[in-house]
C-alpha cells in the first residue's frame, strides 16, 4: 500500500509540474481590498478587524442564487431556518437576523419579516464580493451592527461592454433561475444592468411517519394492544415548503464627470410572491440612490449621497383580490456625508447620516402610522504609528426621535505586524435601537385572541465586543508542488450582549392574553473562529473554516434556531485550463453542523452535507454548470424550523453565455 | 400423449388463473362494499391537537360521520377553544372508504372549505392528509389543518367510540 502511494505521488508530481501556473482562478492573484472594517479601502491584510472575504470566484463556484444559499455554504456558525409564517430566519453565532446588519454597497435595506430582512432581495447576479465582519461595528454603522456586518458589494465590469444570459434548473422544488445582464464602460460612463427571475414549486416535506401509520398505532392503543409510542411523537413544524416566484432588476450608472467628480445613480425593483394554502403574499421593494464623490487628490475626498428604500407586503386571494388585512409599507430616506483626509501616517474620517423611517403595518392599531428620525455623527482616526503598528479608533453618536434614545459607541482596533504573524486586537460597542414595530405593535396574532403589544419605553440593546486574532498570509515559491498562497487566521472573541429586546407575558389585555416587548438581561457569546486556505499555483484549492461558540448568561433558545457549538465548512477545489477552448472548475465542498447547544434532542443532532460542483468553460464564453447537492442523501427525520432545508440529494444544471468585448 | 399434454396445459392454465387471483387478493383492498352506513354515527372521545409543538387535549369531543355515498362519508368536527380563540365547527366532505380485513379505512388527501370565525367573518381552512380507521365501534382520525391566517398548522388526532 505504501509503495502504491509513493508511486502514485511520484507519478503525480511531474504531471503537476507540467500544469503549474495554468490555474484559471484569478480572484487570489491580486491583493484583495476590503472596505467594511474601516469604511474606507484597505488591503485585506491591513484591515483593522478580521474580515471574511467571499470573492467573485467563491460566488461563482457555489452557484448560489441568493445570499442565503451562499452564506450557508461559506460561513461556519451561520444557519438559516424558518420563522413563523415560513419566513427566513438567520442565526449567526448566537445572534438573530435583527442583530446582524446587512448592507448592499454600504446601504441598509428597509422592511423586515419576522425580524429578518428579505434575503431574497439580495440576488447574487451582479455581486462582485461580500465582506463579513463578525462582532460589533456600531461605531461605524450604527444600529443593528451587534453580532456582525455583511456588506454585499456590486461588481463593476471594466470591459468596453459585456452581455450575458443564464439559466439554471434545480431538482429541489423544480427551481428555475433565469438571468441576464449587460454592462458598458467608456472613459466617462459605466453602466451595469441585471435581471433575475426565479420560480420554486411547493415542496412537500416528508414526515417521519404517515398519518395512516400514526392512526394505526392509535387504533392499537385504543384496543389495548401493544403499540409503538415513538410513532406517535412526531412533532415536525413544517409539512410543506411554500412555492415562490421572484423578479429582481437593477441598474447602476456611473458618470465620471471630471477627474475629481464622480456621480453614481442606481435603482432597483424586486418582486416576490409566496404561494400559501389559502392566499398569496406579495412583496415589493423599490430602491434608488444618488451618490457624488469629489476627490481633491488621492488623500482627500468627500462623499454625499441620498438613498431611498421601500419594502411593501400585501395579501391576495387566489382570485387576485387584495385583502388589505396584511398591508405593510416601510420607507426609508437616508442622507450620508463622509469626508476623509489622509495626513501622512494619519487618516481621518468624519461622517454624518440622517435617516427617516416610516412604517405603516397591519400590526399597528388600525389607522395609525409611525415614523422617526435618526441622526448620527461619527469620526475615525487611523494612525500608522510605526511600519508595524496601526491603531484605528472610532466614536459615534446616534439619536432616535421616537424613543428619544441616544447611543454613544466606540471602537479601538490595534494591528501589530510581527515577522511571521499579524496580531489584531479589537474592542467595539454595538447597539440596536428599538424598531417602530417593537415600540408600537398592537396586533391580535392571527386573529386568535392573543395580543402582541409594543413598548415605547424600550431601551436600545447594547453589546461590548472583544476579539483578538493571529493571522498569517504568505506565498510559497520555488518549492514545487506546494507553491502558492496560503492564509491562516485564528480569532477568539467575546460579545457581552445586554438589554435584549424580547416579549414577556403582558397579562390580560382587553379580555385577551397578551405579550409585551421588554428589555431583558442579555447573554454572553464566546467563540473561536479558525480559517485556513491554500491556493496552489497548479489549480488546487484547500479551504477550511471552523467555528466554536458558547453562550452564557441569560441564555434562551428559540424554536426557530438552535445555535450549535461546533460547525465547519470546507472546500477542495481544482481549476485548470486544458486548452484555449476548454477549462474546468471543480469543487467538492461541505458543511457540518454539530449538536444544538440547547441540548434539545428531538431536532437534528448535527449533520453533514456535501456538494459537488463542476463548471465547464467552453470557448471562454459558454459556462456549463452542474452540481450534485447533498451527495450522501442526508434527510432530517422530521422538519423543524431549524432543520436543514433538504429532502435528500438534488441535482442542478445551468448554462451561462457571456460575451465580452 | 395428447391427453397428457392437454392435462398439463389445463393445470398450467388453472395455476395461472389461481395464481393471478391469489396475487390480486393479497395486494389489493377488498372489493368496495356499502361501508358508509356501517361507520356513520357520532363518536365521542379524546381529541389531541399539536400547534407549534404545543399539545392540547380535549376529552369529550364528538366527531360526526354522515353517509355521503355508499363508499364515502362526510365528517363534522366540533369547535375547539374559547372566546376569540375559538376555531369553529367545520366539515370535511367526501372521505373515501375501503375495507381491509376488520378495519374500514377512510382517506382524503386534501379538502378546502370556509367556516364562520369567532369574529363573524368567514375563515378559510384546509384539511390535508386525513386518515380515519374504524374497527368495531372505535374510530381513530388523524389529519393536518390550516386555519385562516394562523401561521402554524394544527396536527390533530381523535380517538372515539360510537354509542
Amino acid at each position: 500500500m505504501t509503495r502504491f502511494l509513493i508511486t502514485g505521488m511520484a507519478l503525480a508530481i511531474p504531471a503537476v509540474c507540467l500544469t503549474a501556473q495554468t490555474a484559471i482562478r484569478d480572484s487570489v492573484a491580486l491583493e484583495p481590498v476590503v472596505v467594511t472594517a474601516s469604511h474606507s479601502p484597505k488591503a485585506l491584510k491591513d484591515a483593522p478587524v478580521v474580515t471574511r472575504l467571499i470573492t467573485l470566484h467563491d460566488i461563482k463556484i457555489t452557484d448560489a442564487t441568493n445570499i442565503q444559499d451562499l452564506l450557508t455554504q461559506e460561513i461556519p456558525g451561520l444557519e438559516f431556518g424558518f420563522a413563523m409564517s415560513q419566513e427566513t430566519s438567520l442565526n449567526m453565532s448566537g445572534f438573530g437576523g435583527n442583530a446582524v446588519l446587512f448592507l448592499v454597497d454600504g446601504e441598509r435595506m428597509a422592511g423586515e419579516t419576522m425580524d429578518n430582512v428579505d434575503y431574497n432581495r439580495m440576488a447574487l447576479d451582479n455581486v462582485g464580493r461580500i465582506e463579513i465582519v463578525k462582532g460589533a461595528s456600531s461605531a461605524l454603522y450604527g444600529s443593528n451592527a451587534v453580532g456582525g456586518v455583511v456588506n454585499i458589494i456590486s461588481r463593476e465590469n471594466l470591459e468596453p461592454w459585456t452581455a450575458n444570459i443564464n439559466t439554471r434548473y434545480n431538482t429541489f422544488g423544480h427551481e428555475w433561475r433565469h438571468g441576464a445582464g449587460f454592462s458598458f464602460n467608456t472613459t466617462k460612463w459605466n453602466s451595469q444592468t441585471s435581471f433575475q427571475h426565479t420560480t420554486l414549486d411547493p415542496v412537500d416535506l416528508p414526515k417521519a411517519h404517515s398519518s395512516e401509520e400514526v392512526a394505526l398505532e392509535l387504533m392499537k392503543k385504543a384496543q389495548g394492544l401493544p403499540y409503538d409510542e415513538s410513532v406517535l411523537n412526531d412533532d415536525s413544524n413544517l409539512s410543506r415548503l411554500y412555492g415562490q416566484k421572484t423578479y429582481n432588476v437593477k441598474e447602476r450608472l456611473t458618470w465620471r464627470a471630471t477627474d475629481q467628480l464622480t456621480l453614481i445613480g442606481r435603482g432597483s425593483y424586486f418582486f416576490r410572491t409566496s404561494e400559501r394554502d389559502t392566499h398569496d403574499y406579495h412583496f415589493n421593494a423599490y430602491s434608488a440612490g444618488l451618490k457624488s464623490r469629489y476627490a481633491w487628490n488621492a488623500d482627500r475626498h468627500l462623499e454625499l449621497s441620498y438613498a431611498y428604500d421601500q419594502y411593501d407586503k400585501a395579501s391576495f386571494m387566489p382570485d387576485g383580490t387584495r385583502t388589505h388585512d396584511h398591508d405593510y409599507t416601510n420607507r426609508q430616506h437616508v442622507v450620508h456625508a463622509l469626508y476623509s483626509h489622509s495626513l501622512g501616517e494619519i487618516s481621518l474620517l468624519l461622517g454624518a447620516d440622517y435617516l427617516h423611517d416610516h412604517l405603516a403595518t397591519y400590526q399597528f392599531l388600525a389607522g395609525t402610522i409611525h415614523s422617526q428620525h435618526n441622526i448620527d455623527g461619527y469620526a475615525q482616526f487611523d494612525w500608522n504609528i510605526t511600519e508595524r503598528l496601526n491603531v484605528v479608533g472610532s466614536v459615534r453618536y446616534d439619536y432616535f426621535s421616537a424613543s428619544s434614545q441616544k447611543a454613544f459607541t466606540g471602537r479601538l482596533a490595534v494591528v501589530y505586524k510581527l515577522p511571521l504573524f499579524t496580531l489584531r486586537a479589537n474592542y467595539a460597542n454595538g447597539f440596536r435601537a428599538p424598531t417602530l414595530k417593537e415600540m408600537y405593535m398592537h396586533y391580535d396574532m392571527g386573529n386568535m385572541g392573543y395580543m402582541l403589544i409594543g413598548n415605547p419605553d424600550l431601551e436600545p440593546e447594547k453589546s461590548n465586543n472583544f476579539n483578538i486574532a493571529v493571522e498569517r498570509q504568505n506565498r510559497i515559491r520555488n518549492s514545487g508542488i506546494i507553491d502558492g498562497r496560503y492564509s491562516f487566521t485564528l480569532m477568539g472573541y467575546c460579545n457581552i450582549f445586554d438589554k435584549r429586546i424580547t416579549t414577556i407575558d403582558g397579562g390580560m389585555y382587553d379580555g385577551m392574553e397578551s405579550a409585551i416587548y421588554s428589555n431583558e438581561d442579555g447573554v454572553n457569546v464566546w467563540g473561536v473562529d479558525l480559517s485556513m486556505a491554500h491556493y496552489f499555483d497548479w489549480g488546487l484549492t484547500l479551504k477550511l473554516n471552523y467555528s466554536w461558540m458558547h453562550q452564557t448568561g441569560n441564555v434562551w433558545f428559540s424554536q426557530f434556531n438552535q445555535p450549535r457549538t461546533h460547525s465547519m465548512t470546507w472546500r477542495i477545489g481544482y481549476d485548470h485550463r486544458f486548452s484555449r477552448h476548454y477549462a474546468l472548475d471543480a469543487a467538492l465542498s461541505g458543511r457540518s453542523q454539530g449538536k444544538p447547544q440547547s441540548g434539545r434532542t428531538d431536532v437534528d443532532q448535527g449533520y453533514t452535507i456535501w456538494k459537488l460542483m463542476l463548471q465547464h468553460h467552453l470557448w471562454r464564453s459558454i459556462h456549463l454548470n452542474t452540481a450534485v447537492d447533498n451527495i450522501f442523501n442526508y434527510k432530517p427525520k422530521a422538519y423543524y424550523y431549524c432543520s436543514p432545508l433538504t429532502t435528500g440529494t438534488s441535482f442542478s444544471v445551468g448554462v451561462t453565455v457571456e460575451i465580452k468585448n | 400423449m395428447r391427453f397428457k399434454n392437454f392435462m398439463t396445459m389445463a393445470l398450467a392454465v388453472m395455476a395461472f388463473v389461481f395464481g393471478v387471483s391469489a396475487c390480486g387478493s393479497d395486494d389489493n383492498d377488498e372489493p368496495e362494499v356499502a361501508v358508509a352506513a356501517q361507520v356513520a354515527g357520532s363518536y365521542t372521545g379524546n381529541e389531541i391537537f399539536v400547534v407549534d409543538n404545543e399539545e392540547s387535549s380535549n376529552e369529550t369531543k364528538t366527531y360526526v360521520f354522515a353517509k355521503a355515498t355508499d363508499t364515502a362519508v362526510d365528517l363534522t368536527i366540533p369547535e375547539v377553544g374559547m372566546g376569540m380563540m375559538t376555531i369553529p365547527s367545520f366539515a370535511v366532505k367526501g372521505i373515501a372508504l375501503t375495507k381491509e380485513g376488520s378495519i374500514i379505512k377512510g382517506k382524503l388527501a386534501s379538502y378546502e372549505g370556509t367556516a364562520k370565525g369567532a369574529d363573524g367573518t368567514d375563515k378559510a381552512y384546509t384539511v390535508t392528509d386525513l386518515t380515519a380507521l374504524f374497527s368495531g365501534n372505535t374510530v381513530v382520525v388523524t389529519f393536518t389543518m390550516k386555519y385562516g391566517r394562523m401561521p402554524f398548522p394544527f396536527v390533530e388526532s381523535f380517538t372515539g367510540t360510537r354509542k
